[in-house]
């Protein structure tokens, strides 16, 4: 029996999925690596803790199921978080640890674009914003802060090109994963001039640009005989974690989002053309030559609930964070809708879409001697949608949204589905797999193997399991309210500004 | 408040632990210059507060201390007040002679019944402290005036109830270390300091005891909530570290193989090969041959 293995190279932690020819799950694995903070702004994974947690989870999933239950896995398809940067030097070898999307020390880079004319021609060409996340911003930093590091640079890798290089020796990227380096010109599918320029690197620095559906060459002997694989496995290159979530939520009609929200977030449309933003708030990814996924990223998203839960939640169970949660959820739903006039601003972690502000910072707004806790679990959670709301609205902007699918961990509690559902006024639907990327992965494998003959196709597959309707009247409460709570957001940009200074300035 | 004042080789009534350097109850009703200057402490000494208010340094850190603290205080730390003067109130105190703890180990000596992997791992735990007062552990006191009794009352087997109680006290103060220097309920960042003192000494060989402790966990639920958040268990995915250490050693020419292994934290080179090719196929000095390049 044949198999397709997804392996997703996440934020936190490699996710290895193993599905039947039928899309069904025969098993799954994970394993968790960490993620360094050395300074304020820095994110770091260590490349070969990656590699070898990946190696190590594919080794167990090879034995423990593949093998015992004698399967043979006709390709491997790969996914990855997007924006990371890692250096290496002329002979493949890792340059220090790689900076993860959430690595913001190209701050100045990225303000200094942003106010010059570049960053609309640069607009134009990449899709993307420009925000320190960007791998283009990131490798400008470098050549201004660390020229020997950039002196010594044979190439500038993404993490999963980096695994992939390891396995069969091929530096590679994807289109999909390509734009969100910000470095690659969308309409025409190759390197940007002017951004290579901007960074000070040469194309013969960046991985090789090749399809989503794009082998990756044969697996090295060493690991064909430790995982027990030979050269009839496909290695394909895959996708991005964000475009996967997108297809593997089924949605593939242009007037269809998906609603991803794990510890941050973001809303996505797929359709046949780029949403060119004037204001420059949102991107878009090339997956396949017709088809291209647009959309805002935003910080709020669990860790932000999870923030309040440590603060303010029953510390009495130790160490159960799940209980406390469920506990918290409960008295949220005491409170009605709007939380009688107590508004969360969530942006505890600075701001992508669609306001774009790093120095942004949280806030509740109109407390009222009647106000009590539970009034501010529920403001908190309606302030974290809210936020996602208001990167529906960016969207709607440039197209109709009718219905929404939700994944992730925090979309898909019953309680914060309904109420996407009355804030966007449109149908949720959450699909049966809770793993989307993983899904999508798998679509996209079969597609390249021909058991689908689109992209479409293949996503026409991923029926829902759950519909929530909106509700009208609880629609007009939260919009009267979200009014408010979308001017504070821009009102308060000089205060967001001074207080994030005099964060940053505070002695320890 | 009874006062007393017991030292080692004085007036005879230690002789029978030549592990305690010294031991007392103090009632402090007159401030005098130079009374407790900050000074290094040659052995490990556990202070409690019985009465007052104090205003000390350990370290270098500055620390309020109230009724019911305790202050832990390790071989080679400084302790003292920054004016040198003692304020008012009732200390009692204990200073042991355990030799500096190196690399963690703690090594009490024959009287204590701790065994060797539990001093290992309360060294290391002691050795990790990131504070030197454990608020409000009334359990210190409840401990220290038992072993008072016993010292004085000399009474049916008082030597091996002292040693039992000071292995108690070393037991409650290292597991109230590790309580309050915990994260409540947040395992993520519980494990981020484990990660931390793991990548700190790769070379050691840790034990799941040890890892558990430093976690602040029985065994069993620190495996299950490894297991859990890693996809791991404790020893594989300490073995996942040392792997990924290895690899990236074996890229740079500088370290012997053999160097690799052992500071990488496996037993030899013999087991280093055979761990690594396990999971990589190739043998490591294969794969250095593979990633090195001559220039």
């Amino acid at each position: 029996m044949k198999c397709i293995i997804t392996i997703e190279l996440g934020t936190n932690a490699v996710r290895i999925f193993a599905f039947d020819l039928n899309g069904a799950v025969i098993g799954s694995m994970k394993g968790f690596y960490p993620t360094f903070y050395s300074q304020t702004d820095y994110s770091e994974q260590d490349p070969e803790q990656i590699f070898i947690t990946m190696l190590y989870v594919l080794k167990n999933l090879m034995n423990e199921i593949i093998h015992a239950r004698k399967y043979t896995v006709a390709s491997i398809c790969f996914s990855s978080s997007m924006h990371s940067l890692l250096v290496v030097d002329k002979n493949g070898v890792p340059l220090g640890n790689a900076f993860t999307w959430a690595d913001n020390r190209a701050k100045k880079e990225a303000r200094e674009i942003n106010a010059s004319p570049l960053a609309d021609t640069m607009y134009a060409s990449t899709g993307t914003p420009l925000h320190p996340m960007s791998p283009l911003l990131k490798i400008a930093w470098l050549r201004h802060n660390d020229p020997q590091k950039f002196q010594q640079a044979g190439k500038f890798l993404s993490v999963k090109s980096y695994v992939i290089y390891q396995l069969t020796g091929a530096y590679l990227i994807d289109y999909s994963l390509a734009c969100a380096t910000g470095m690659m010109d969308i309409h025409t599918a190759d390197w940007a001039a002017d951004a290579l320029q901007y960074a000070g690197i040469s194309r013969e620095q960046l991985p090789q640009l090749v399809s989503v559906f794009a082998g990756a060459g044969n697996l090295k002997k060493a690991y064909q005989n430790s995982l027990g694989l030979t050269d009839d496995t496909r290695i394909l290159v895959g996708s991005s974690d964000g475009c996967m979530a997108t297809l593997g939520a089924g949605i593939w009609n242009s007037d269809k989002a998906t609603i991803t929200i794990e510890d941050s977030s973001a809303v996505r449309i797929a359709g046949n053309h780029i949403l060119q933003d004037e204001k420059k708030r949102v991107f878009n990814y090339l997956l396949t030559d017709n088809c291209f996924i647009s959309g805002g990223p935003s910080n709020s998203g669990s860790g932000i609930f999870e923030w309040f839960v440590k603060q303010f939640g029953d510390s009495t169970g130790a160490y159960d964070m799940d209980t406390c949660l469920n506990t918290l959820l409960e008295e949220a739903t005491k409170v009605p809708p709007g939380s009688e006039g107590l508004l969360f601003l969530p942006y505890l972690l600075g701001e992508r879409a669609p306001i774009w502000n790093p120095d942004a910072r949280g806030s509740f707004f109109g407390i009222h001697i009647k106000h009590e806790k539970q009034h501010f679990i529920r403001a908190t959670i309606e302030g974290i949608l809210y936020e996602i709301y208001s990167i529906g609205r960016l969207l709607m902007e440039h197209r109709d949204i009718k219905g929404l699918s939700v994944n992730g961990s925090f979309a898909t509690i019953p309680f914060c589905s309904q109420m996407i559902a009355d804030m966007y006024n449109v149908p949720v639907y959450v699909t049966k797999h809770s793993n989307s990327v993983s899904v999508g992965a798998f679509l996209l494998a079969a597609t390249e193997m021909g058991i689908f003959r689109t992209l479409d196709e293949a996503a026409a597959q991923v029926e829902p399991d759950k519909t929530y309707l909106p509700q009208e009247q609880h629609h007009q409460t939260y919009m009267k309210y979200y009014d408010i709570f979308e001017r504070l957001s821009y009102k308060l940009s000089d205060e967001f500004a001074r207080i994030a200074e005099l964060q940053a300035n505070r002695t320890p | 408040m009874y006062q007393f004042h017991y030292q080692q080789g004085a007036a005879g009534r230690l002789d029978a632990f030549p592990h305690i350097l010294e031991i007392y109850a103090k009632k402090n009703t007159a401030i005098q210059l130079q009374s407790f200057p900050q000074q290094v402490a040659s052995g490990l000494c556990i202070y409690y507060i019985q009465e007052g208010k104090f205003e000390w340094f350990v370290n270098g850190k500055h620390y309020f201390l109230f009724p019911g603290d305790t202050v832990l205080v390790l071989p080679g730390d400084t302790i003292g007040n920054d004016k040198g003067i003692l304020e008012l109130g009732c200390i009692w105190c204990l200073q042991l002679n355990i030799p500096q703890l190196k690399q963690g180990e703690l090594q009490p000596g024959a009287w204590s019944g701790l065994s060797a992997t539990e001093c290992a791992a309360v060294g290391k735990l002691l050795h990790l402290k990131s504070t030197a007062v454990l608020s409000r552990m009334s359990e210190a006191g409840r401990i220290l005036s038992c072993l008072f009794y016993e010292i004085h009352h000399l009474e049916l087997a008082y030597v091996t109830r002292v040693n039992q109680l000071i292995d108690e006290l070393i037991v409650a103060v290292t597991r109230q270390l590790t309580r309050q220097c915990l994260p409540a309920r947040d395992f993520s960042s519980i494990f981020m300091k484990l990660e931390d003192a793991l990548r700190k000494d790769l070379s050691h060989q840790w034990t799941v005891e040890e890892m558990a402790a430093i976690a602040g966990m029985g065994t069993t639920l620190f495996t299950e909530k490894v297991k859990g958040f890693t996809g791991f268990t404790p020893i594989n995915y300490l073995i996942n570290i040392r792997i990924s250490e290895a690899t990236r050693l074996l890229k740079r020419r500088e370290v012997s193989i053999t160097d690799i292994a052992l500071d990488t934290g496996f037993y030899s080179s013999q087991h280093f090969s055979t761990t690594f090719k396990k999971l990589t196929g190739y043998t490591p000095g294969e794969f250095r041959k593979n990633n090195t390049y001559t220039e």
